[in-house]
């Protein structure tokens, strides 16, 4: 069942596009996040949804009803933002039940509903301080409540845990999960960390320059990404591009016959790298430049004879230092070819 | 001349922050300037509350900052030394400085909001229009505005004193709010267009309740200013029961002249005490006022 | 794609109704009270309205009768620059040496500061001008302080002619300590690491001043100055206290806004005034301009 549909929405600020023709469409229940480098329109595609920004031009439709002109607290959306965006001036419990006063709810009700979202959040004992007397993950989760009290239909997040240290990050990325999961709501959420979207997402979208690069579950995208953007910016340390000239000396499957004289980009991930001669495509000799080492991983970076650089991460701690040469190559399954314009050409 | 001159933006200073910097023969000569400026400054004033308190036969022999034989005479003498009680002048200084104020804040708020949070075609123009207004002496508009009010026949009445203020003539504070407004976190708004609120919920649940440090900021000063004001009510005010006490006391000049020196000092007192009070009890807000902003006085 | 037009024209939809509605006070105010009157101002200062009848048109007869037949025009600019030019630089002088000596780290800073303030904040009140009226008349403070430490029998300062401008000078001085707040402020902005590399490099306290707190603080010098200036061709209540309202003795006193007043005001030459008017408007726009050009040469900003 679909519960928001985009067709073609457009952003204009003045001469600039910034969101150019974006098709999506969010079944109930799902959780989607919206990822880019900054720039990309990631947030603005949120805002649009939130009622924020106006749309230009094409369809916002919410349950089947078109939402273009519907006033923000009308869609059946709550939003997290970035800095939380919690009123200073009012109690963790007046930032909750503000909206409701807003919307006219009986008081008995609204009563209802903070304690309720307040337990879900563990806050209950910070229902009467100010925000400023809040840690930054207590005002995440107030945050979080607010959103919750309204009871949406749709949850937006941008960027919510980009204020949090790392350590926090994680734990409050596994809250939302576990969110998500307990309440069943449509979730969208804006980031520019693709660690949270691996982790978090039922499905990523991926955008670039105000338009739809991919979209699809997270291991679609991080074994099938539809272009090099995509292939570089998913996956952590990046995928080594390396180029190739002339005919498709590796024997990969490919979408349509390749030219002799075309240029082409091959992709491997660095934790796909095979070191040692087991390799199908064989890549040459690796002279290591840098090692470092993380205790469970070993990240070796160097350059490939024709002076093209290269990245491996191996597993374990292996015996490599500077000016050692390795024997790398990787296997056809898990590498990524791409055209000149990008575009993936195995299929 | 819509350029406004650029107010430093400066932090307020902190309690002595360098100290252990300057030599001890350095901090003792700093001191006893100090000392000195304080004593030169204060000792007028200081001077003419002493001199309230004395009889009349005693201020023109004595320097000294202790009446001998302190009284109140000079109050009583002055407090009814004009035909009309100066009770009465305080009473409608009063009135016109909380009118002011009451103007000050609401229209000036509403202009700032406008100007810093809702987008409406003509926005920039009519932003730059107020900047320009900024640096223009009251003397440019003076003459026609007598004229007006006195076609409207609001002369001799305090009108033309208080309700211009309901129209946000004093672009400084206008300028003092959009300073602060801007620096309210936008996404606050937002989230509050998320629960519902228009353009003025937002403005009275969220704006104006984070905004009190420049809203009382502005009453203090525009209260301040308005009971000090002498040239407005000089020019407005004819009847000595419509008197403002500054105006009140210029006339006590003129009557007592120099003969009841004890009596003018006294009034002078009165005048000034009010805004001493504030000054004691604002003194931060005040001086944070002027460091921030750059205001004249 | 009219439906697609018709989604874009809303969507540039803005907030013009609450925009005018929350501005409509101000936009009153601007067109009854400032732009009204401005142009207002500038047709009467072409005209020899007195109040009285309706006014008529006399050309630039105003301004040709100010600057070449009007004697107290003369004399009122020249107590008024006296007194601008004075009063200024001394102004900033002081406060400057003020905020230097109170920014040593001294303990009581806030005390000083305040103490310091206050006489601005009440300097122009009436009741200052009286008391301005009574330390420096003949059998003034003044006067009795100077008989009581040296048997000197001073003048009445004010009522002397030679002398009656400078007491005002010394008010204006008196009110240094919102400049001096200002450059405090200044003053705690410069970052402490900057002298001690001036220190590690060898430079004595007198040089760090001129080399480093001096180029760094010009841009609120400028500041203070351009304020303090504009508020300076403005003065009004102390001479016109001190006066009496007429700008005496022998219009030693009278400062621009005090003629301007007198001609508005007493005479009723409402014409002749809004002329006088514009006069001073103009002569604040093109010192406030000069300021600005001349910015350029002295004022060190960061950015």
């Amino acid at each position: 069942m679909t519960t928001l549909s985009l067709t073609q929405v457009q952003k204009r600020f003045g001469a600039v596009e910034v969101i150019r023709g974006v098709d999506l469409s969010i079944t109930s229940g799902e959780f989607v996040v919206f990822v880019g480098p900054s720039g990309c329109g990631k947030s603005t595609l949120l805002r649009m949804i939130a009622g924020l920004e106006p749309i230009s031009g094409g369809e916002l439709s919410i349950g089947g009803v078109r939402m273009n002109d519907t006033a923000a607290s009308q869609r059946g959306i709550a939003m997290v933002f970035q800095s939380y965006a919690l009123y200073p001036h009012m109690s963790v419990y007046k930032n909750m039940s503000f909206g409701l006063e807003t919307a006219r709810m009986p008081r008995a009700e609204i009563d209802r509903r903070v304690r309720k979202a307040a337990e879900i959040l563990q806050i209950t004992p910070l229902l009467e301080r100010k925000p400023r007397q809040l840690s930054g993950g207590q005002r995440q989760r107030v945050a979080i409540g607010r959103a919750i009290v309204r009871d949406p239909k749709i949850f937006l997040f941008d960027e919510p845990l980009s204020n949090l240290d790392a350590e926090l990050r994680v734990q409050t990325r596994v809250e939302i999960a576990k969110l998500h999961a307990d309440i069943g709501a449509t979730m969208i959420y804006v980031t520019h960390d693709q660690v949270e979207a691996m982790t978090l997402a039922d499905r990523i979208v991926v955008l670039r320059a105000g338009i739809v690069e991919q979209h699809g579950t997270p291991l679609d995208i991080y074994n099938k990404p539809a272009n090099r953007f995509v292939a570089g910016f998913i996956g952590s340390p990046k995928m080594n591009f390396l180029d190739v000239i002339g005919a498709n000396r590796f024997n990969l499957p490919t979408r349509r016959t390749i030219d002799a004289g075309e240029t082409l980009t091959l992709g491997v991930r660095p934790e796909h790298v095979v070191t040692g001669g087991a390799a199908e495509i064989d890549l040459g000799a690796l002279a290591i430049i840098h090692v470092e080492q993380l205790g469970g991983q070993t990240i070796a970076y160097g350059r490939l004879a024709d002076g093209q650089p290269l990245n491996v991460v191996l597993e374990g701690q292996r015996r490599i230092n500077a000016g050692d040469s390795l024997p790398v190559g990787a296997m056809a399954a898990s590498c990524h070819l791409f055209a000149s314009d990008g575009l993936r050409l195995n299929s | 001349m819509t350029e406004v001159v650029r107010a430093p933006v400066l932090a307020v200073p902190a309690a002595a922050s360098r100290a252990g910097t300057a030599s001890p023969w350095r901090r003792a000569f700093a001191y006893a300037l100090l000392i000195a400026v304080t004593f030169v400054l204060l000792y007028p004033l200081l001077w003419m509350v002493a001199s309230s308190l004395r009889p009349d036969s005693e201020i023109f022999h004595s320097t000294s900052l202790i009446p001998q034989a302190p009284t109140l005479d000079a109050y009583r003498r002055g407090w009814n030394g004009l035909s009309v009680g100066f009770g009465q002048l305080f009473l409608n200084s009063l009135l016109i400085s909380v009118l002011v104020v009451l103007g000050n804040v609401m229209s000036c708020a509403m202009a700032a909001y406008a100007f810093t949070r809702l987008r409406f075609r003509g926005r920039g123009f009519w932003f730059a229009m107020m900047l320009g207004t900024l640096m223009l002496p009251q003397h440019a508009v003076l003459i026609p505005q007598y004229i007006m009010f006195l076609k409207l026949g609001w002369v001799n009445t305090i009108l033309p004193l208080t309700i211009p203020k309901f129209l946000a003539v004093d672009a400084f504070f206008v300028f003092l709010m959009v300073q602060f407004f801007r620096s309210i976190p936008r996404e606050l708004d937002e989230a509050a267009v998320m629960d519902g609120c228009g353009p003025l919920r937002i403005f009275l649940k969220v704006i104006l309740p984070l905004s009190t440090p420049v809203l009382a900021t502005a009453t203090v000063f525009s209260f301040i200013w308005t009971w000090d004001d002498f040239f407005a009510p000089l020019i407005y005010l004819n009847d000595i029961e419509k008197y403002t006490a500054q105006l009140g006391l210029r006339t006590f000049v003129d009557s007592a002249g120099q003969s009841d020196w004890g009596a003018l000092f006294a009034m002078s007192t009165l005048t000034v005490l009010p805004i001493f009070i504030l000054f004691l009890v604002f003194q931060r807000l005040l001086i944070e006022g002027i460091a921030t902003t750059g205001m004249k006085r | 794609m009219p439906a697609a037009a018709a989604a874009s024209a809303r969507a540039v939809q803005r907030d013009d109704l609450a925009g005018y509605g929350f501005l409509l006070p101000w936009l009153l105010g601007f067109l009854l009270l400032t732009l009204g009157p401005v142009a207002a101002s500038f047709y009467l200062s072409l005209t020899d309205y007195s109040g009285l009848s309706a006014p008529n048109w006399v050309g630039i007869e105003n301004y040709r009768r100010i600057a070449t037949d009007d004697p107290r025009f003369v004399t009122a600019m020249t107590v008024t620059f006296t007194f601008v030019l004075l009063s200024v630089p001394l102004k900033l002088l002081f406060a400057l040496g003020v905020a230097v000596a109170l920014n040593k780290g001294l303990a009581g800073l806030s005390f000083f500061r305040a103490v310091f303030y206050l006489p601005s904040l009440i300097g122009g009140s009436v009741a200052i001008a009286v008391l301005w009226r009574q330390v420096f008349a003949g059998d003034g403070l003044l006067n009795q302080a100077l008989n009581a430490l040296f048997g000197y029998e001073g003048p009445s300062w004010i009522a002397n002619p030679s002398t009656s401008l400078y007491t005002l000078v010394l008010l204006a001085v008196w009110q240094f300590g919102s400049s001096m707040i200002i450059f405090l402020a200044g003053l705690r902005q410069i970052p402490q690491d900057i002298y001690e590399a001036a220190s590690i490099d060898g430079a004595q306290p007198v040089r760090q001043f001129f080399k480093i707190t001096l180029p760094l603080l010009t841009p609120v010098i400028f500041f203070n100055a351009v304020i303090q200036t504009i508020d300076a061709f403005k003065a009004f209540t102390s001479a016109f206290v001190i006066s009496d309202g007429t700008g005496g003795p022998i219009d030693s006193t009278l400062f621009y806004t005090l003629y301007l007043y007198q001609e508005a005001f007493t005479n009723f030459r409402f014409g002749y005034a809004s002329a006088l008017a514009w006069i001073l408007v103009l002569i604040i726009a093109v010192f406030t301009a000069l300021s600005f050009l001349s910015a350029r040469y002295w004022v060190h900003y960061d950015d």
